[in-house]
């Protein structure tokens, strides 16, 4: 058998050079019939893949699969051979045509690990069919494990008219009696500059598409894919793949907000690509109105609402009667008929208003702070909503900051809580910043040192972005003796040695610069929602003036300028959204309760600001 | 226990380099094939990857192998992957091949940020690649994949 390889790449075939292109045509070697038998009167292929590589992928093809598929050594290894069922280089899917019978039995022989015999429909690079006449054999390293399958194929030409392969680039064959002549022939008359890799020129189209999206594109944000999934047909088949789009999503926006995002049934969630397509433009975005059923009752305000996944938990308040509450209520928003339920708790804290109310360690609520029925709370109390039952537990730190109410949190790592400001004893506005790691057996409170803080406030808020970055706007800041609403915006790294209080525009200085743009109207008790990748969106609280509250503006504190935007959406917002009533279930969707009017502190009809499509 | 064992590695066209046994085992593919090749193992055939890409490649698992904890190590690795976007995408081709994660790792990385907030057009420049969709195509995708924010 003597074939004219004149492809620089490949290696031995199957005559035997001495040196042998690896161990398996050794002499001796664990092969378990002679080689000769293996020779055929026509050219076969020859492939070998790795059995202890997920997915058997191909490590070895001989110059005869190279001729006869039209696939060259470098395009193929790295990948399971079931490519050679998928008609053409771009299909991703097994053509119909092929037996699946017949890839069942290959399978079941591969985890039986015997030998397989068959025939297969199969197709070269430029859509040709051919029958291929399969025999693979396992090959057993020590101790009875299968380090190897070698594919042995002999390919007949097929009577198949399966019309022209659509969007290839590849030339079409010429048709022959004998299939290897013919694709001989086409071998060597089809110059290069047809396929899109020139070899020598692109090389990135060498590469797997396994490499391309795993290795290379998932390092990218959302929108770059966007734009690799316009460049040419390849790319654009790689830059569907829902795996690509989760591990972008991941990279892009954290896992804690992945983990979230994921945690919505799977009936209702969107797919990776469209998820981040959606929160990226806010294109789905919409005010929606949503009736529950239940009540919260006795009816309150100044209650503390969180999300714990698709769950909305809220905790206090103030009764008719001004009277603290401490009862604690669930809306599982999962539910096809939702309903606010009563928590039966054994000893919950002491009652109380104007506290914060966050979620940690997955399905835990804390509180802190506060007024109560003495005065103003510094306690902390968790709860964990999943246990089978919910108690409440105070969590006794070392050093907890001083009692204060109308303070912010957030959470950091989805563990750590940092509350910041608020009002202490006398009116006395605020302006420290403190920590509470939960997941430490025994939390200790920590104040983060600054050197400079911005003008103590009560009524602001406090996000999360870009992983441990936090963000501060509005509230009701100091001035000299007096209080205005403020429209300010702070940011502090928490990922550095020495984290520092700093203006969006990067200076250190005391109100050195806020965003461009036109920024929303001073406020407090608004709300902040923080976008997955950084962005965040502010509407409702307290507004100076006479500008409407329920105007959304959007903030990007990552962009080299930042920037205030207005958003317009379409639905009816709610005339009144406070940002302790407000929180942001299943990652997508802001739940805004109760407004200012009688009624609505039932909390029988809510509003919804949706970022992204729902799929029901 | 060091071994001064050499092993020989052979490109796809024919060059030959000889490196120490522990520098080559940086290759899990190689450590895979002298594990289950038998004691006389000594030259290696490595098909997928030229005689220059190769070369490269023993340079890094050298430098990795013989000076893990220098100082150095990120400077090198940094000027490693100072090259064009062609010997870039060879070397992390081989690296997968010869199942190298560090080197595939950082070539991908590279290649990863030759990507980064250029327009479909820059990419295509960047990378030598042809247009091949029609342009009906093109003015679907165009449609489809912008990405405009307030829509």
């Amino acid at each position: 058998m003597e074939w004219d390889s004149s492809s620089s790449s490949s290696s031995s075939d199957l005559s035997g050079d001495d040196d042998g292109g690896g161990f398996l045509l050794n002499d001796g070697g664990p092969l378990p019939f002679p080689v000769d038998t293996l020779l055929q009167p026509a050219p076969c292929g020859f492939v070998v893949t790795d059995a202890l590589e997920p997915d058997n992928p191909i490590i070895y093809v001989n110059s005869v699969f190279e001729i006869i598929t039209g696939y060259r050594a470098e395009e193929v290894l790295g990948r399971n051979c079931r490519f050679l069922q998928c008609r053409g280089p771009y299909a991703k899917r097994r053509h119909p045509l092929v037996d699946s019978t017949v890839v069942s039995e290959i399978r079941r022989c591969l985890e039986d690990g015997i030998e397989f015999k068959g025939e297969l429909l199969n197709f070269t690079k430029d859509g040709t069919p051919l029958m291929n006449r399969l025999r693979m054999t396992p090959i057993y390293g020590d101790d009875e494990v299968i380090t190897h399958i070698i594919g042995i194929q002999f390919f007949t030409e097929v009577n198949l008219d399966l019309g022209p392969l659509t969007g290839s680039t590849a030339k079409v064959t010429v048709k022959s009696s004998d299939p290897f002549r013919s694709s001989l022939l086409s071998c060597r008359l089809t110059p290069d500059e047809t396929r899109n890799s020139s070899i020598g020129l692109s090389g990135i189209l060498q590469l797997t598409d396994e490499v391309i999206s795993l290795k290379i594109l998932s390092r990218l944000t959302p929108r770059d894919i966007a734009s690799v999934g316009s460049v040419c047909r390849r790319f654009y088949e790689v830059a569907k793949n829902e795996d690509l789009w989760r591990m972008v999503c991941q990279n892009a926006w954290g896992s804690e907000t992945t983990r979230v995002l994921e945690a919505v049934p799977g009936a209702k969630r969107l797919g990776w690509g469209r998820l981040a397509r959606e929160l990226t433009t806010l294109e789905a975005a919409a005010w929606r109105k949503l009736s529950v059923g239940g009540a919260v009752e006795p009816s309150r305000c100044n209650f503390s609402a969180c999300a714990v996944g698709n769950r909305v938990v809220l905790f206090g308040g103030e009764g008719v009667n001004m009277q603290p509450m401490n009862d604690t209520f669930v809306l599982d928003l999962n539910s096809s008929k939702p309903e606010w339920q009563h928590v039966k708790v054994s000893s919950p804290p002491p009652g109380r208003w104007g506290h914060t109310l966050s979620c940690v360690n997955g399905s835990n609520l804390v509180v802190f702070g506060g007024c109560g029925t003495q005065g103003l709370l510094n306690d902390v109390f968790l709860l964990d909503l999943d246990a089978k039952h919910p108690t409440w537990r105070e969590i006794s730190g070392l050093a907890p900051p001083l009692p204060r109410s109308w303070h912010s949190s957030c959470t950091l790592d989805g563990t750590k809580l940092i509350v910041s400001g608020g009002c202490a004893d006398s009116g006395v506005l605020l302006s420290d910043t403190f920590l509470l790691d939960l997941s430490m057996e025994k939390p200790i409170w920590r104040e983060i040192p600054v050197t400079w803080t911005p003008p103590s406030r009560l009524g602001h808020t406090l996000s999360v972005y870009g992983g441990r970055k936090i963000l501060m706007f509005g509230g009701l800041a100091k001035s000299g003796p007096l209080r205005f609403r403020s429209s300010d915006v702070f940011t502090m790294d928490l990922s550095e040695d020495e984290p520092c209080w700093r203006s969006v525009t990067g200076s250190g200085m005391p109100g050195a610069g806020n965003p461009g743009g036109k920024a929303p109207p001073p406020r407090l008790d608004h709300v902040a929602v923080s976008l997955p990748g950084g962005r965040m969106l502010v509407f409702g609280g307290s507004v100076a003036g006479l500008h409407s509250a329920s105007q959304l503006y959007i903030l990007d504190p990552t962009e080299e300028k930042p920037t205030w935007r207005m958003l317009n959406l379409p639905g009816l917002p709610p005339r009144f959204a406070w940002g302790h009533s407000t929180c942001v279930v299943g990652g997508t969707r802001a739940i805004v309760l109760g407004g200012q009017t009688g009624e609505e502190w039932m909390l029988s009809e809510l509003h919804e600001l949706s970022l992204a499509s729902s799929v029901i | 226990m060091t071994s001064s064992k050499t092993i020989v590695l052979r490109s796809s066209d024919g060059a030959t380099f000889e490196v120490d046994e522990a520098v080559a085992l940086h290759s899990l593919m190689i450590k895979h094939r002298i594990e289950t090749g038998g004691a006389d193992s000594t030259t290696i055939d490595v098909p997928e990857v030229t005689g220059n890409t190769l070369s490269k490649v023993i340079e890094y698992c050298k430098k990795h192998v013989e000076a893990p904890n220098s100082d150095d190590l990120k400077s090198f690795d940094t000027d490693f992957v100072k090259v064009d976007q062609a010997v870039l995408c060879h070397l992390a081709k081989a690296s997968y091949y010869m199942n190298i994660k560090g080197l595939l790792d950082l070539s991908s990385k590279t290649i990863a940020d030759m990507f980064k907030g250029k327009t479909v057009e820059q990419i295509r420049e960047t990378f030598h690649i042809k247009n091949d969709f029609t342009p009906e195509e093109e003015e679907e995708l165009r449609k489809e994949n912008s990405w405009n924010l307030f829509v």
